[in-house]
């Protein structure tokens, strides 16, 4: 995992050296044309435009392979995409070398551009390949300024810019060199000491993170021991009781009768209560959804007939529309239904006699979002935060309904981002509670 | 009236126990064993028309495992099996959808635990051949 990230981040910025290389393309050119034409200083324009052009090349087959290697979402090694970098800061060495040459050299004050490279390289790659760059640059740049004093190479001089017996004074020369070089090592030193601090602290995140997750599903997979031991001891508790409450094995007194009745009436609560935390804690347990087409209206059909009892009873008018075009998105239907059940039932509960819900299903570009609005008792708003998490309830609700098990909403947001949409709840500005949800219309790739 | 022999293999006696007083209570004849062994002994001590089957038992798979053995044994497999799960939530399975599939989970029906005693005699009643 996190080799996985280090090694699309290094991705990220090999494609970002090569937009950055368009840039500097384009400043070379126009920075060539200006200095000639507007500033009158003497140039190589042929060698800068060459140069610009190779520049050019290089870059479009950089792009190419890099493309060429993250086709379709792969993932280069890690090992491969620091070659490729080592290798565009090595070339971008040289070819600033070049242009510098061709441009009048130690004359040429771009030679600061060197800078650039070093805190990239620092930045990217390792302490001592920083170091190496760093050499690599004072050789490169120190050789053809000290070639072109010593008159091996030939130089380009600024004319019009500097003064032209500049590069061949060896004070000058040695000054310039000596500063030069102390600048790349120190910005090297600079950096990576920082990078280093930072890559550290990064790795020490990315510990404690997966030891956390690791422990929440260690507490996952406690819960779902427990949660089915204890299920099974309810599973008898509850048939027994059935058993004698159904007449099987003889008559009850009347008080009798209501004293079983009462303890049957408690397992089924806390029954369901099992049931819901086992149904949440196995979806956080479970790794990749099945994700399969099936059609959202049926479900949103089936979830507003289980609650039409519910509603019927309590006089409350359920409504709903869906946009005609809305039909087959990819994810689990039995989730979906069940999370579509679970907020109506909800919004019926906690609506007073009388009330109403209405639900409705839109199409948005790349997603369909499902709205359910009750005229209900609403949440309060230092709960409005809260009503997602496991086992929390609004004060008002527990005052409304006091076997809930504070499960449901946590279910609904768990398989609504397992599908990789959001849910949201919001205060009406009557009465009442909006909630709502989105579903990808197209398979993500989620990242999990 | 039902009439016909029940093997029961669960390994929770007290469910054993209420799923015998509601069967018996309409006349079924119950038999009963605590695990595959036993319930194999049951067997082919006495030939039930139908099987009730935990699948929970000493391993989460036993019910599973003995399920498969059975409808692969041609003296066996005519037997009608009703399985009996709590693990549903856990296995996170679609039993509905496979139940009848031979290959994966060769019974004829199943229930989630607890039963109700009316569904149970239902479930019983529709899968014993009438004779």
């Amino acid at each position: 995992m996190e080799n996985l990230l280090k090694s699309t981040n290094l991705v990220q910025r090999a494609y970002w050296l090569v937009r950055l290389r368009w840039v500097a393309i384009l400043m070379l050119a126009i920075a060539t044309f200006a200095a000639d034409r507007f500033m009158y200083i003497e140039l190589a324009k042929t060698a800068l435009f060459l140069i610009a052009g190779l520049l050019l090349v290089y870059n479009f087959i950089l792009y190419d392979l890099l493309r060429y290697w993250t086709w379709g979402n792969k993932e280069p090694s890690e090992r491969r995409i620091g070659w490729v970098l080592t290798f565009q800061i090595s070339a971008d060495l040289l070819i600033l070398t070049m242009i510098l040459h061709y441009a009048g050299g130690i004359e040429n004050p771009f030679s600061f551009f060197f800078v650039f490279h070093m805190i990239l390289v620092s930045i990217l790659r390792s302490k001592w390949e920083s170091y190496i760059q760093a050499t690599s640059a004072v050789i490169l740049f120190g050789g053809v300024v000290t070639l072109e004093a010593l008159g091996v190479l030939p130089h380009h001089g600024l004319v019009g810019f500097a003064a032209s017996d500049l590069y061949c004074k060896p004070i000058f020369v040695f000054g310039f060199l000596f500063v030069f070089s102390v600048t790349l090592y120190l910005v090297v030193y600079m950096t990576t000491s920082i990078t280093e601090q930072l890559r550290v602290q990064q790795d020490g995140y990315a510990r404690a993170n997966a030891l956390l997750e690791e422990k929440d599903q260690l507490k996952n997979q406690y819960v779902l021991r427990l949660t089915h031991d204890i299920k099974g001891h309810l599973a008898a508790i509850q048939s027994c009781l059935e058993i004698v409450i159904n007449g099987m094995v003889g008559p009850l007194a009347d008080k009798q009768m209501d004293l079983v009745d009462r303890a049957h009436r408690r397992t089924v609560k806390c029954m369901a209560f099992i049931t819901a935390l086992l149904k949440l804690t196995r979806m956080k347990l479970t790794g990749q959804l099945e994700m399969e087409r099936f059609s959202l209206k049926n479900c949103v059909f089936n979830a507003l007939a289980a609650v039409q009892n519910g509603a019927r009873n309590k006089s409350i008018e359920v409504t709903h529309a869906i946009e005609t075009s809305v039909d087959e998105i990819p994810g689990e239907a039995v989730l979906i239904e069940e999370t579509l059940t679970n907020l109506l039932f909800n919004a019926i509960k906690y609506t007073p006699a009388g009330g109403k819900v209405s639900m409705t299903v839109v199409e948005e570009p790349a997603y369909v979002r499902v709205t359910i609005v009750d005229t209900g008792i609403g949440i309060p708003d230092e709960a409005l935060p809260h009503v997602f998490e496991e086992f929390y309830r609004a004060s008002n609700a527990r005052a409304t309904e006091r076997d809930g098990t504070g499960l449901g909403l946590a279910f609904a947001k768990e398989v609504v981002e397992r599908h990789g949409g959001q849910i949201q709840v919001c205060n009406n500005p009557e009465a009442g509670t909006t909630f709502s949800f989105t579903l990808p219309k197209n398979l993500v790739t989620a990242s999990a | 009236m039902g009439q016909g022999r029940i093997l029961i293999i669960d390994d929770d006696p007290d469910i054993t126990e209420a799923m015998s007083v509601v069967l018996e209570n309409k006349g079924y004849v119950i038999d009963s064993a605590a695990d595959s062994s036993e319930g194999m002994e049951r067997l082919q001590a006495n030939r039930p028309d139908l099987i009730i089957l935990d699948v929970m038992m000493r391993t989460s798979q036993e019910g599973f495992e003995l399920s498969r053995k059975l409808k692969s044994t041609a003296e066996y497999k005519d037997i009608p099996i009703l399985m009996l799960t709590a693990v549903k939530d856990k296995t996170g399975l679609d039993f509905k959808s496979t139940a009848g599939d031979d290959a994966w989970l060769p019974v004829e029906e199943f229930l989630d635990k607890p039963v109700k005693p009316d569904v149970l005699l239902d479930k019983v009643a529709s899968l014993i051949p009438k004779s």
